[in-house]
């Protein structure tokens, strides 16, 4: 019986893992937590700074939400919620002032701007606040990587296009020969951002992966 | 006074919240259909951003400061924030709940409307005094509502137009978002 | 049978009236605890960061320091036990935000080198402040002469950056003529 339950629920577990990254991806799918999004993405570094930050809070807001959620009450819930979102990214902005100072600093005001991000606290309306912690732990890790990968694929063509070279965490990766001598920079810039997130919806949706309108 | 109004053209031309800084996208492109709805929505955020800009602002400079705990300000903020948009929607529900039913959900969304926890860490970043931070809020908050209006502006003849499939709905906004910001940019140079 | 009763007693206290309140009330001080706890390891760190940030600018200015003292906020330059300079950050407000500069300043009190530390200017046009067309410009200038050349000095600013070309000659020869009095009333 016991053993049954146990695969069961180690099988549900990677389920919402990774409907969090394809299904319901927070970026492509769900249209949330745009302002970060089109703000971080001018390098893949960032990036992946935001996208591990996100992943943070997401586990750690998820987790405690869903461990008090028997005895949270209903008319609180929101305040709660926030509270706990805002105390995980307090945290998360002290650890990376102390110990990823440029990571810090290129982040700026999004990094505390993680704390109205949609995704987390609709995630946790919507998820944690209903199931238990290890499915709870599950769909934040996924919503978080699937976030993540939204951010670099959008941080990787808006770096390649507009810099003409890839560069993490100062190891220089490549250079495109042409571009790296007169890169496209309109898409480092705001209009460039705009542009690639359309391009890549609409592709999506040629693709199948996304609905129509 | 120069400075005052350098931080207001600032916040609403250059450093526009919408087109520059990526604060406010989502009612951005959730509201921006109608015309009428732009109006109402850009007035309730630019007045909630006001009033957070007001409280933080004090909140800020008297107690956060001089106590050195800056980096309480994420959790106070927001609280702030979630309590003046309940108020906000209580009051606007008693006085004009025309307004209240036509800005419907998107009322409460302004509670995580990146716009406004966005001009209150830029005046702490900033280190913008009271009436400083009221200026920035008044023209971060007018460009926003700018942008919504000329957005939806757009988007009202766009619904008319012949847009290919795939392009439809959010794709043609997020093209018509980048050349509203590329004609912006033309701004930069102002100051 | 004691399983039953402490959840009788658990559903009546939640369904005590003020419950709601008390259990914000809880979870803030709980989140305000544990931020204080984390902000107090963290901050010797944050400290530290950002003196190893300016030291490593310092060497960039005076790369034949051998050691410094700090004083007054003052970065005393030392070689072979005699002070040959002197640093200290300057701060502005310039246009997209807070200007930080750091000021080289050679024993004669000219200046030998600045560096723009940190800005949210516009990029592109503000950004330009950190550039050595810039901020070579400063070079052996005494206070009097660090005032942008239209309003009678020798910094010419950037086009289309009046304001960011502004807020760095104005914070760096403020903060030049408040450090200068300090080196002087002190000695140092």
């Amino acid at each position: 019986m016991e053993n049954m339950e146990e695969r069961l629920s180690g099988k549900k577990f990677w389920q919402e893992l990774l409907k969090g990254i394809v299904l319901t991806n927070p970026v492509f799918v769900l249209v949330l937590g745009l302002c970060p999004t089109l703000a971080v993405t001018t390098s893949v570094n960032n990036a992946l700074g935001m996208g591990a930050g996100v992943i943070f809070v997401l586990l750690g807001s998820n987790v405690i939400i869903s461990l008090i959620r028997k005895v949270t009450p209903n008319m609180v819930r929101i305040p709660v919620f926030i509270v706990v979102i805002a105390a995980f990214v307090t945290i998360l902005s002290l650890l990376f002032e102390a110990y990823l100072p440029p990571l810090y600093e290129s982040l700026g005001i999004y990094l505390p701007l993680i704390v109205v991000n949609c995704i987390i606290l609709g995630r946790a309306e919507v998820f944690a606040s209903k199931n238990s912690v290890l499915l709870s732990m599950a769909d934040g890790i996924g919503s978080g990587i699937g976030f993540t990968v939204a951010l670099i694929i959008i941080a990787f063509l808006r770096e390649v296009l507009g810099t003409g070279s890839l560069v993490i965490f100062g190891r220089h990766l490549f250079s495109i020969p042409v571009l790296s001598v007169s890169p496209l920079s309109i898409f480092i810039m705001p209009p460039g951002a705009f542009i690639i997130i359309a391009v890549l919806m609409a592709l999506f949706r040629l693709l199948g992966v996304l609905k129509y309108e | 006074m120069n400075s005052l109004l350098t931080i207001f053209i600032g916040m609403v031309l250059i450093n526009n919240f919408i087109l520059t800084k990526f604060l406010g996208l989502c009612p951005f492109f959730g509201v921006s259909k109608k015309l009428s709805n732009a109006v109402s929505m850009g007035t309730a955020v630019t007045l909630v951003m006001l009033i957070a800009s007001a409280a933080t602002g004090v909140i800020y400079n008297y107690i956060l400061v001089p106590y050195k705990v800056q980096f309480m300000n994420i959790i106070i903020y927001i609280l702030v924030i979630a309590a003046l948009v309940q108020i906000v929607e209580i009051v606007i529900k008693r006085t004009n709940i025309i307004l209240y039913n036509a800005l419907g959900i998107y009322l409460p969304l302004i509670t995580t409307n990146c716009a406004v926890l966005g001009v209150t860490l830029i005046n702490a970043q900033n280190n913008y005094s009271f009436v400083e931070g009221i200026i920035a809020a008044l023209g971060g908050g007018l460009g926003f509502t700018l942008m919504l209006i000329i957005m939806s502006a757009i988007r009202e003849k766009n619904e008319l137009a012949d847009t290919p499939k795939a392009m439809k709905g959010l794709p043609i906004a997020f093209i018509i978002a980048s050349l509203l910001s590329l004609a912006f940019m033309g701004f930069n140079g102002l100051l | 049978m004691a399983g039953k009763e402490n959840k009788k007693i658990g559903t009546r206290i939640m369904e005590n009236k003020f419950y709601p309140v008390i259990f914000l009330a809880v979870i803030v001080f709980v989140a305000v605890v544990l931020l204080m706890y984390v902000n107090n390891i963290t901050t010797a760190k944050i400290l530290e960061q950002r003196e190893a940030k300016i030291v490593d600018q310092l060497e960039n200015i005076f790369p034949e320091m051998d050691r410094y003292e700090l004083k007054d906020e003052i970065f005393i330059v030392i070689k072979d036990n005699e002070t040959i300079g002197y640093t200290f950050v300057a701060k502005g407000r310039g246009y997209g935000g807070e200007i930080s500069t750091l000021v080289g300043i050679d024993k004669d009190l000219a200046i030998k080198q600045i560096t723009v530390l940190s800005n949210t200017e516009t990029p592109g046009l503000g950004t330009r402040i950190t550039l050595a067309s810039f901020t070579d410009q400063f070079k052996g200038l005494k206070s009097a002469d660090v005032v942008l050349s239209r309003d009678g000095g020798k910094v010419d600013a950037i086009t289309g950056a009046t304001i960011s070309s502004r807020a760095v000659a104005d914070s760096v020869k403020k903060e030049m003529d408040l450090k200068i009095e300090i080196i002087k009333k002190n000695n140092y």
